[in-house]
């Protein structure tokens, strides 16, 4: 089995690297099914929010007096027209679901390539500098972290005038902290390590230690930690347009729809419950998908993982047998 | 101790100083209350006045030393909205979100920790992982969502509980339920772990070589080892809703603590109101933060403060 | 008696107690937001007001149509002379607290409202008082800065105060009126309780005791309404009608209407004014948006139960073809008009101003709407230099006449007109000082004449308000949107 497999792989043109690469990853991915579904969920929505005006059925924003409040199609006053139903506006549900994606996205991952940016770039002069920088820096952001955090960013934006930009800056603002810390750390850490020192009496300036050196070690938990910061994100930009202080319309955004559909939820179930259930599942999917991403990138979870998935294949066998 | 209470002070003043001047800046250079606050029919004379009347006319220079000289007697103005001193106002509010918080967080310790460690008696056993997936379902529905649901279910459908407000111990059940169930699943996460961790350890082995009941291992050596970090998620969490979650959960039940005063006073334009409530918030995370350390002290003297 | 023969005793009577029907005739009435204070006099909001409206009470009052009658006056005012007028008292009224209701409790009540130290936010509708004189202890005399008609509908508006207590410290928080209703206990955030005066001068009511509790959200009003824990909530969404166990809904005060610029380019031509009233059909807003709980305004600002109303003047006729022709005429086909707006703080705001653009969009012209933020907004309606080509406002008309509406909406240089109009401004200035009635009246008649002719306004619907109820709570609205628990009555 194992001969005749590699013997076809020199017939084929041989593949790129980054294919070989992704198919391990999926290869690897699939193995944990929850994490496998995570992701899928995942690829969804991105290709939704990429692709919302081909596949939104109507105009996310389109009124309509006389199609209000219609239910789901399978229903037994839906119809087929408007799949998810429409709100009190007569707007189409799937396709502001759709389009909400994109909010969601949009803010998810300015914030975090904002706040992650600035970040790790203070991390990596207070961990590389150390001394009074370090201790300044370090200073800095131990007053942020006691800043109140939501009540502050709603403050902010409230004052500033409620607007997409407005709550990327607020939430970049006020959440740049750990990476911070995080870099910083391990920067802390890698300093003392011998192959670092040998670089440094060999004379290489500190960029290139930083470049080639220490960022490479830093990517693992920087991703994983950007990851989970994302969900963080999309939560508090949820919270924030419900209440108001987000996205603001025209624009949707899937707390936006669950601010307008609550005062019609008792008559209404669908407005407020497809945009909350795509926030939870993805969300959900993002927490599943990086549990896996922090296992599989740190050797010592992957090792446990390993030696778990052995013992289950053992107690398996030994149950078959007897 | 007596050190490092006197640095905590210090960085605490530090921050309290820091927010407030943040908020400063952001109501006087961005915000304009005197159009919020007059009726549509007022006359330009009126609102001039007005302007005057709360020195919103004079240089932002003189109107930040004011504001300085007042904030050091405790003075935050008169409320726009309510037209009586904010301090007072926040002041009043102050023990209804005390209370939700104290329920919230009573829920979320009462039944993250035992779940956490009976799902770590055996690890990806059912139990486990039935636990596991509910505190991540818990970790990832939007709790503004969670709370227009069990209202929808447990108040308007099945008449369990009151709609909204507060007033008898039945009203504090449902928002304290929505505010304490993300923090619910992260302690349970973190008892888990930490139990699954401890169960390994040597100590544990022995004990239980030599026959000790294993209940008694769990409950009697295991859970003092982990109290130290479920203690500190569980300070953290309650400063993050604390410092904000509170005015999710308290604005879907009308629950009337400072969360849903922030809003008013935000859909009121009411900047001295507002001061005073990201004031008394700041003053409560720099003590909760320095009970907490002093908390560690207490429990593990090895652990170095300064 | 032994200690348990008591405590059984006790329990018995508490048990009776909780079963007695006396308790049955308590109700539960959801407001929008916790007063600040229950002092009548100071701030102008309407959750006091609900509240206030039973404890105390006015000089002169309404029927539930809106006819000015008698209060704790006597009779309607005499008026002495241009600027006075003399009011008879009631006899034989006592506050809650036992102070007489007499001449000086009124000559207190108008003194201390007017006291510009005291800076009550209802000035706005009691600007022209000058002062007031006891004449002997059950007569009175109130003069005015200027002729003022309208001090009658004032005097509606103003609640009295007791003489000596209305000055203690403790009366903002436990108040004391004539009213059928007086203070029993204030739960802060949690609810206001009023229990029925038993020595009230009027009727008894049949309600025993009412609570008020807090609720900002509508949605959160109605499940407490279909939860069974409230009686009666204001401000329906019309939704909701047929969820809901029991509604009414009676013709309300507010008037939704949307001001023209007569200054900028497109909209500066009558005939594009005109169109974009007749492009309009206001009967299809009504019913898809207000289920029918609406009317469309009849041509103008003026409410129809206001003094002022000009009953000559229909509605705009919903002519779209002749909207398309005017436009085409006068050469506006494709021209740009913006239309400033906000979301959220009157009912279906939002809905009806992208519905009217839409129609006007239809007509031909292009139309650009801005839904702004409030405070923008604010900016916007007052910024008497730059004016929007259309802006949309909602008017609510609580002194039933047609002065604060027209000046508000048409009197130039005033508040929020954009006009240019300096002859309708003098007949709007001269409207509110002409203190004969019919002369009044056909100076109203006139400027309403010309604002419909020259459609200086856009008026949409006067709009209903719209109650949902208890079934066991029944009631007839009034059109002042008073919530007096006296006119409501519960079965069981």
């Amino acid at each position: 089995m194992t001969a005749t497999h590699l013997a076809t792989i020199p017939a084929q043109r041989p593949r790129p690297a980054v294919f070989r690469a992704a198919g391990g990853f999926l290869a690897e991915l699939s193995k944990d099914k929850a994490a496998f579904a995570g992701f899928l969920f995942l690829v969804l929505v991105v290709l939704a929010a990429v692709f919302a005006p081909l596949l939104a059925p109507h105009d996310p924003a389109a009124q309509s007096v006389l199609a209000r409040l219609k239910p789901p199609a399978w229903t037994a006053r839906g119809s087929a027209e408007h799949l998810l139903g429409t709100d009190m506006l007569g707007r189409d549900v799937l396709s502001r679901l759709l389009y909400g994606a994109r909010a969601s996205l949009l803010v998810g991952t300015s914030v975090v390539l904002l706040a992650g940016s600035f970040g790790v770039l203070l991390g990596l002069v207070s961990g590389y500098r150390g001394g009074r920088t370090d201790t300044v820096i370090m200073r800095v952001v131990d007053v942020f972290v006691a800043f109140p955090g939501l009540l502050l960013t709603l403050l902010l934006v409230a004052m500033i005038g409620p607007s997409t930009p407005t709550m990327i800056v607020v939430l970049a603002f006020s959440n740049w902290m750990i990476y911070t810390r995080l870099v910083r750390g391990i920067v802390m850490s890698m300093r003392t390590t011998p192959f670092i020192e040998a670089a440094e009496v060999l004379g290489c300036g500190p960029r290139r230690i930083l470049q080639v050196h220490v960022l490479p070690n830093l990517v693992p938990p920087l991703l994983t930690l950007a990851i989970l910061e994302f969900t963080n994100i999309l939560l508090a930009e949820a919270a924030l347009s419900f209440l108001g202080l987000g996205v603001q319309p025209p624009g949707t955004s899937w707390g936006l729809d669950i601010a307008n559909g609550k005062n019609y939820m008792l008559l209404a179930w669908w407005p407020i419950t497809f945009p909350g259930l795509a926030i939870a599942l993805t969300v959900l999917s993002i927490n599943l998908f990086a549990n896996w991403l922090r296992v599989t990138t740190d050797p010592a979870e992957r090792e446990k993982r390993h030696a778990r998935g052995r013992l289950r294949l053992l107690r398996r066998k030994a149950a078959a047998n007897g | 101790m007596a050190k490092f209470l006197v640095n905590r002070l210090v960085q605490g003043m530090l921050v309290i100083l820091g927010v407030t001047l943040v908020v400063f800046v952001a109501t006087r250079l961005v915000g304009d209350p005197v159009q919020m606050m007059l009726p549509l029919s007022a006359s330009a004379e009126q609102r001039a006045a007005f302007s005057q009347e709360l020195g919103l006319d004079q240089p932002i220079g003189t109107q930040f030393l004011s504001f300085a000289a007042d904030l050091l007697r405790f003075d935050f103005g008169d409320s726009l909205w309510q037209r009586r001193p904010a301090l007072d106002i926040v002041l009043a509010k102050l023990p209804k979100t005390l209370q939700l918080i104290a329920a919230g967080f009573g829920f979320a310790v009462a039944f993250g920790i035992p779940l956490g460690a009976l799902a770590a008696v055996r690890p990806d056993g059912l139990l486990d992982r039935i636990i596991v997936s509910v505190s991540l379902i818990g970790l990832s529905v939007p709790q503004f969502w969670l709370g227009l649901i069990l209202v929808m279910v447990f108040a308007v459908n099945l008449g369990l509980f009151p709609t909204s407000g507060s007033g008898s111990l039945a009203h504090i059940v449902l928002p304290a339920v929505t505010l304490g169930i993300p923090s619910m699943a992260r302690i349970m996460m973190l008892t888990r772990s930490s139990v699954i961790a401890e169960l390994n350890q040597q100590y544990v082995r022995t004990a239980r070589a030599r026959g000790l009941p294993f209940r008694r291992i769990l409950f009697g050596h295991t859970m003092r080892n982990i109290l130290v970090p479920v203690l500190t998620l569980t300070g953290w969490e309650v400063i993050s809703a604390w410092a904000g979650y509170t005015v999710v959960v308290e604005t879907v039940f009308a629950w009337p603590g400072l969360g849903m005063t922030a809003m008013n006073a935000i859909n009121h334009s009411d900047m001295f109101l507002l001061q005073a409530i990201v004031f008394v918030v700041a003053v409560g995370i720099v003590l909760v933060s320095i009970l907490l350390d002093a908390l560690y002290k207490l429990i593990d003297p090895r652990i170095d403060l300064a | 008696m032994k200690p348990d023969t008591m405590l059984k005793a006790a329990l018995l009577g508490a048990a009776i107690a909780v079963a007695s029907p006396v308790l049955a005739a308590n109700i539960t009435i959801a407001i929008g937001s916790e007063p600040s204070t229950l002092d009548p006099q100071q701030r102008d909001d309407g959750a006091e007001r609900a509240v206030t409206d039973n404890i105390f009470e006015t000089l002169l009052a309404r029927q539930p149509d809106g006819t000015l009658v008698p209060g704790l006056a006597a009779a309607m005012p005499e008026q002495i002379d241009d600027l006075t007028w003399e009011f008879k008292l009631r006899e034989g009224v006592t506050f809650h607290n036992g102070e007489p209701f007499n001449a000086d409790s009124v000559v207190t009540s108008v003194e201390r409202i007017i006291d510009p130290a005291y800076a009550s936010e209802q000035m706005a509708y009691l600007a022209t008082i000058a002062g007031a004189e006891k004449v002997d202890d059950l007569t009175v005399r109130i003069t005015t800065k200027a002729p003022d008609p309208v001090l009658p509908a004032r005097m509606y508006w103003m609640k009295m105060v007791p003489a000596a207590y209305s000055s203690d410290p403790a009366f903002a928080q436990a108040p004391v009126g004539t009213g059928p209703y007086q203070m029993a206990a204030w739960n802060h955030g949690e609810d206001i309780e009023l229990a029925a005066y038993p020595d009230y001068w009027g009727d008894a009511p049949q309600i025993e005791g009412v609570s008020y509790r807090f609720i900002a959200e509508g949605g959160t009003r109605v499940a407490g309404l279909m939860a069974g824990e409230l009686d009666l909530i204001r401000n329906l969404y019309p939704e909701f009608l047929g969820a809901v166990p029991n509604s009414t809904a009676v013709p309300g005060l507010e008037t939704s209407v949307i001001v023209l610029s007569t200054e900028n380019p497109v909209v500066s031509d009558p005939k594009v004014r005109e169109a974009m009233n007749i492009a309009i059909d206001r009967e299809a807003l009504a019913e898809a948006l207000f289920a029918g709980l609406a009317e469309p305004a009849h041509g103008q600002l003026v409410n129809p139960k206001s003094f002022g109303f000009n009953p000559e003047i229909r509605a705009y006729d919903y002519d779209p073809d002749r909207a398309k022709a005017l436009i085409e005429e006068a050469g506006a086909t494709g021209k740009t008009v913006t239309l400033v707006g906000e979301a959220g703080r009157w009912l279906k705001d939002r809905e009806l101003i992208e519905a009217v653009g839409a129609y006007w969009q239809e007509a031909g012209l292009n139309v650009e709407i801005h839904i702004e933020e409030f405070g923008e907004y604010l900016n916007q309606l007052f910024d008497k230099d730059h004016r929007p080509d259309s802006i949309f406002v909602v008017n609510s008309d609580e002194l039933l006449d047609a002065d604060r509406p027209l000046t508000a909406a048409m009197e130039y240089g005033a508040s929020y007109a954009s006009n240019a109009d300096e002859e309708m401004a003098a007949q709007i200035q001269a409207a509110r000082a002409e203190t004969d009635v019919e002369a009044r009246k056909a100076l109203y008649a006139e400027i309403t004449r010309k604002g419909h002719d020259l459609s200086y306004l856009v008026p949409l619907l006067n709009q209903e308000d719209i109650y949902a109820m208890s079934d066991r709570l029944s009631w007839t609205p009034r059109i002042d949107a008073k919530l007096l628990v006296k006119e409501m009555s519960v079965s069981e």
